[in-house]
């Protein structure tokens, strides 16, 4: 333990932030090819998706604009569905839908875990052992039981509904490397410091802890996007899915209860699963690449 | 067994080359103990992995040549020579041994492959008895082969490790670094083995390397003193201990802790400064920004070696020394 | 008491934890619904013509007295676990008289005999392949090992419904669903054991790729972190051969996969579940998607609770298993100076 002279003894609040930053900064310097193909694969999506129907001017996915099932044209360029409309306005708005579930439940899983993270792995103890006993159950219990079990209690399920039940379940994955994180960094010289200034434990995980975990943030919350996602997609191919409005998963349910695959009309259902694998692999690329900068030894193979 | 002008180096992606050893050249006599010592950073470890043919990229041995059991083979492309050598050669017993043995297996199971690998003909069984027989000549307990390692304490993992490495009767053990981990008294244990293997005749050579130089005026006939990846100074035991010529040499043994009260009154602090980063060292002398004796040409060449192939010091200020002193008795 | 029996007791505890919490969450998540559920439930049903006045009553007069819907939540509660024990799901809505248990028995044998081998082999040949494209590297690891991270970044139905598509519907060489021709009646003949497994080819090997490619995933990136373990290079330093070498990093790097398939068995069976649907397989999975649509509760109810315990079982079956294999906990101390 080195000693402390009067200088370092001093409470810098704030300075954790720009050490954190600099830190996380400097990591993303070290760009790959993965990381750029997958960043740039998960723009467009995004933009297709969100940007897509303003600029393309389609705002109403459930129009009829044909009959059932016809093959791609040149004025409808993916076809239309079981119910004769427009396969290629249904994929915007079905992004649209899908990414905006996944965020909510991205989000909401993300500062669940790293609440009860920070609280496990800052605190110890009692409460430790009570929050990870918390997150194992919540881990075995096969989250999409819950799911289900939710959605078919909910009279309506809007978007938000959705985001929110997703979330719920998905966080433990969250929760047990912010802890892991939590626990190690808590053992720094800063903190101590801090602490021996008088700050609360709120505002110590606030500004001297949180600051290290940003790199850890940003991948848990790619897996989370991820997880969301496809949940929802689950979701909604079981017959859950949003009540109002079309999701990926949405399409595809329909594609499967209306025989799309078996008739051979290959746009019903290939737009979107083809979507949804591109989507997955992009955000799963993506973590990849950034734990392969972070863990070092993941970079020699 | 010689080995002559090794170079070894790490390729480092687009930095130059770290020249971990670098023009480094000895002889092990029969029946001797050849101690390497050197701090951190010297090389020893690179230079144990070259020794043992265990050399693999990014580590490309550049150049050098062993001559070993009647045969002189060069030492470059490692990874091609004939995998009979690894243990019936040259073997290895590393650093950390208690992490060498896999964790998984019993100590028997890896005996089996390791007497199998060098010829399949060989029934698990007959291996096995091999191995309890070599425990019992050595006075160790024989249950150790029924063990996991995690069951066995670190002391004994070494022991274990120690003896495994030496089942298959190599010509010279090269053993880097094999008590640097242990408590004392574990580190006694293992160096009486290796007297013991000595003895017995099991092994014919042994290249101990360490930092720990008390360790070596114990166990080694003769040092081998190592800097920056080349040979300071070489000598017996004795005269390295009582007599150190190169600055380095004596500062080593300066800053190491005597128990005699007389000796430690005399202690300096460690060594000045740090080792040198071997992917640009320094011009000349690599130890002349450290040297309390530097001068003008330790900085600009190389110093040569001063003395003879058993006896030397590569050091432009023991030859400034050794001139005077050949000058004063000429005018005598 | 050894490091394994307080291992297993550990295990044991928390699986009736588990258990408990499984159960009451079955129990309570539905009840979320305002009001009083058959209302809901019948109400929707008869004005929406699928049941006709007179079974509508006949059904919701056998749940308010089964569940006893009109007594207090911990007596309802009490019913549940009281039929539970019994081996009583309930009653079908949607097809009744047709009692829930009885539809999960007819579907659950297609299910295991469907996911269980596709499990195992995916975990066998995934965790193969991860160990050798780490050490052997080369056209494995550039050529073979990208294709299997796109398909295992794939949702399974996803990869379902391309096998589907490409084998059964344009290039027909595979049934197009069900679990066996719908001309046969199922019978101990050689006709309808080859129509079984000719309609089980393709959910199998859907299933089957994507666990290979989660598993070589895993398993590749456990095995590069143990390629530089010390006990690897000791034994290389010997001369024991390749071969030995990838046998003892599959037992080392295996630890951590067996770990990693207790926590991913769930979302494994509920992938596999959902990719039944696809190919209309007669399991569990399309019992669950048909229930659904048709709001179904009781089945939904069974199906889901079936699913928690299925998971749990086979979560503790692994960390048993876990036990077993890791020498550190399995081994006795024996200590030595």
């Amino acid at each position: 333990m080195t000693v402390m002279t009067q200088e370092r003894a001093r409470f810098k609040p704030g300075a954790a932030w720009l050490t954190g930053l600099k830190q996380s900064l400097a990591v993303t310097t070290l760009l790959n090819r993965r990381l750029l193909f997958s960043g740039s694969m998960l723009v467009l999506v995004i933009g297709f998706g969100v940007l897509g129907p303003i600029v393309l001017g389609r705002d109403n996915p459930m129009k009829t604009v044909g009959g059932l099932y016809d093959p791609p044209s040149e004025k409808i360029w993916l076809g239309t569905d079981n119910f004769g409309r427009d396969v290629f306005t249904q994929l915007m708005h079905g992004t649209r839908t899908s990414l905006v579930i996944g965020a909510i439940a991205g989000m909401e899983a993300i500062l669940i875990g790293l609440l009860i993270g920070t609280m496990a792995g800052y605190i110890g103890g009692v409460v430790e052992e009570v929050l990870m006993a918390l997150t194992n159950v919540v881990i075995t219990i096969p989250s999409i039981v819950i799911l289900i079990l939710l959605s078919i209690a909910i009279s309506t399920r809007s978007i938000f509904a959705m985001g929110l039940i997703i979330g719920l379940t998905s966080w433990p994955w969250t929760a047990r490397a912010v802890r892991a994180q939590t626990s190690s960094l808590r053992t720094r010289e800063h903190v101590d410091i801090a602490r021996l200034s008088g700050a609360g434990t709120l505002s110590l995980v606030i500004w001297e802890i949180l600051p290290y975990m940003l790199s850890y943030v940003v991948m848990a919350f790619v897996l989370q996007l991820n997880t969301g996602i496809l949940q929802e997609a689950a979701l909604s191919m079981l017959g859950l899915g949003p009540s109002n409005t079309i999701s990926l998963g949405q399409m595809l349910n329909w594609a499967l209860l209306w025989e799309s695959v078996r008739t051979g009309a290959w746009w019903g259902f290939a737009p979107p699963a083809l979507f949804l694998t591109l989507i997955a692999f992009s955000l799963l690329l993506l973590q990849a690449s950034v734990d392969e900068i972070l863990n070092p030894r993941l970079r020699k193979a | 067994m010689i080995v002559k002008n090794v170079r070894a180096y790490y390729a480092v992606g687009s930095r130059p080359d770290v020249k971990a050893v670098d023009g480094v050249s000895f002889s092990v006599r029969e029946g001797e103990v050849l101690g390497i010592a050197g701090e951190s950073g010297c090389g020893k470890s690179t230079l144990a992995a070259v020794m043992s043919l265990t050399a693999r990229p990014p580590l490309n041995v550049k150049g050098g040549e062993m001559s070993l059991n009647g045969q002189t083979f060069s030492l470059i492309e490692q990874t091609k020579f004939p995998r009979d050598w690894h243990g019936k050669l040259v073997a290895l017993l590393p650093q950390r041994a208690m992490n060498s043995l896999n964790p998984t297996a019993r100590v028997r199971d890896f005996v089996v492959d390791v007497v199998r690998a060098h010829d399949p003909t060989v029934q698990p069984r007959a291996a096995i008895d091999q191995a309890r027989e070599r425990l019992e000549q050595l006075s160790l307990p024989a249950r150790v082969l029924e063990s996991y390692p995690h069951q066995l304490s670190g002391g004994m993992r070494q022991r274990v490790v120690a003896v495994i490495s030496t089942l298959l009767n190599p010509k010279v053990l090269i053993a880097d670094e094999p008590t640097s981990a242990l408590d004392v008294s574990s580190q006694k244990q293992l160096v009486l083995l290796l007297q013991l293997l000595l003895e017995c005749r099991f092994i014919t050579r042994i290249v101990y390397i360490t930092h720990d130089l008390p360790m070596l005026s114990n166990i080694a006939d003769r040092i081998v003193i190592m800097y920056a990846g080349k040979l300071a100074e070489i000598g017996t035991t004795h005269e390295i201990v009582n007599n150190p010529q190169h600055p380095y040499t004596q500062a080593l043994i300066a800053s190491t802790l005597d128990p005699d009260p007389q000796v430690r009154e005399r202690q300096r602090e460690g060594i000045k400064g740090a080792p040198p980063d071997l992917g640009s060292p320094p011009s000349g002398c690599r130890f002349h920004p450290r040297c309390p004796y530097v001068m003008d040409i330790c900085s600009r060449e190389e110093p040569p070696i001063v003395g003879e192939e058993e006896r030397f010091a590569a050091c432009w200020w023991v030859l400034e020394q050794s001139q005077k002193t050949r000058n004063k008795e000429t005018q005598r | 008491m050894t490091r394994f029996q307080s291992y297993l007791l550990n295990k044991v505890l928390w699986f009736l934890l588990a258990f408990c919490i499984a159960l009451t969450l079955n129990f309570l998540l539905p009840r979320l619904i305002p009001g009083n559920p058959v209302d809901v439930i019948v109400g929707e049903m008869t004005s929406g013509g699928t049941l006709s006045g007179e079974v509508a009553q006949k059904v919701y007069a056998a749940y308010i007295a089964q569940f006893g819907l009109d007594q207090p939540i911990w007596m309802q509660f009490l019913f549940y676990l009281r039929s539970l024990a019994r081996g009583d799901l309930g009653i079908s809505f949607a097809r009744s008289p047709a009692r829930v248990q009885d539809l999960i028995s007819q579907a659950l044998p297609w299910t295991i005999a469907l996911q269980l081998p596709a499990i195992l082999t995916g975990w066998i040949v995934g965790n193969s392949l991860g160990v050798l494209t780490a050490y052997k590297k080369g056209w494995l690891d550039r050529g073979v090992f990208p294709i299997f991270m796109f398909i295992s970044s794939m949702p399974y139905y996803c990869l379902a419904i391309l096998l589907l598509y490409l084998l059964a519907v344009h290039l027909t060489i595979f049934p197009v669903a069900g679990g066996y021709s719908f001309a046969m009646t199922p019978a101990l003949t050689w006709n309808f054991a080859r129509s079984v497994v000719e309609h089980y080819i393709l959910p199998f090997s859907s299933l089957v790729l994507i666990f290979i490619g989660g598993q070589s995933v895993g398993m590749r990136a456990m095995s590069i972190y143990e390629l530089d373990a010390d006990y690897v290079r000791y034994s290389r330093s010997l001369g024991v051969g390749d071969n030995r070498i990838i046998a003892y990093i599959f037992r080392n790097a295996m630890l951590p996969q067996i770990t990693g398939l207790a926590l991913a068995i769930g979302s494994m069976v509920s992938g596999a579940l959902i990719a039944e649907i696809v190919f209309s397989y007669p399991g569990v999975g399309t019992l669950l998607f048909s229930a659904i649509r048709q709001n179904d509760y009781p089945v939904i109810q069974g199906v889901t609770l079936l699913i928690m315990i299925g998971v749990l079982t086979a979560n503790f079956l692994v960390d048993v298993a876990y036990g077993f294999i890791d020498p550190r906990i399995r081994a006795k101390q024996v200590g030595e100076r």
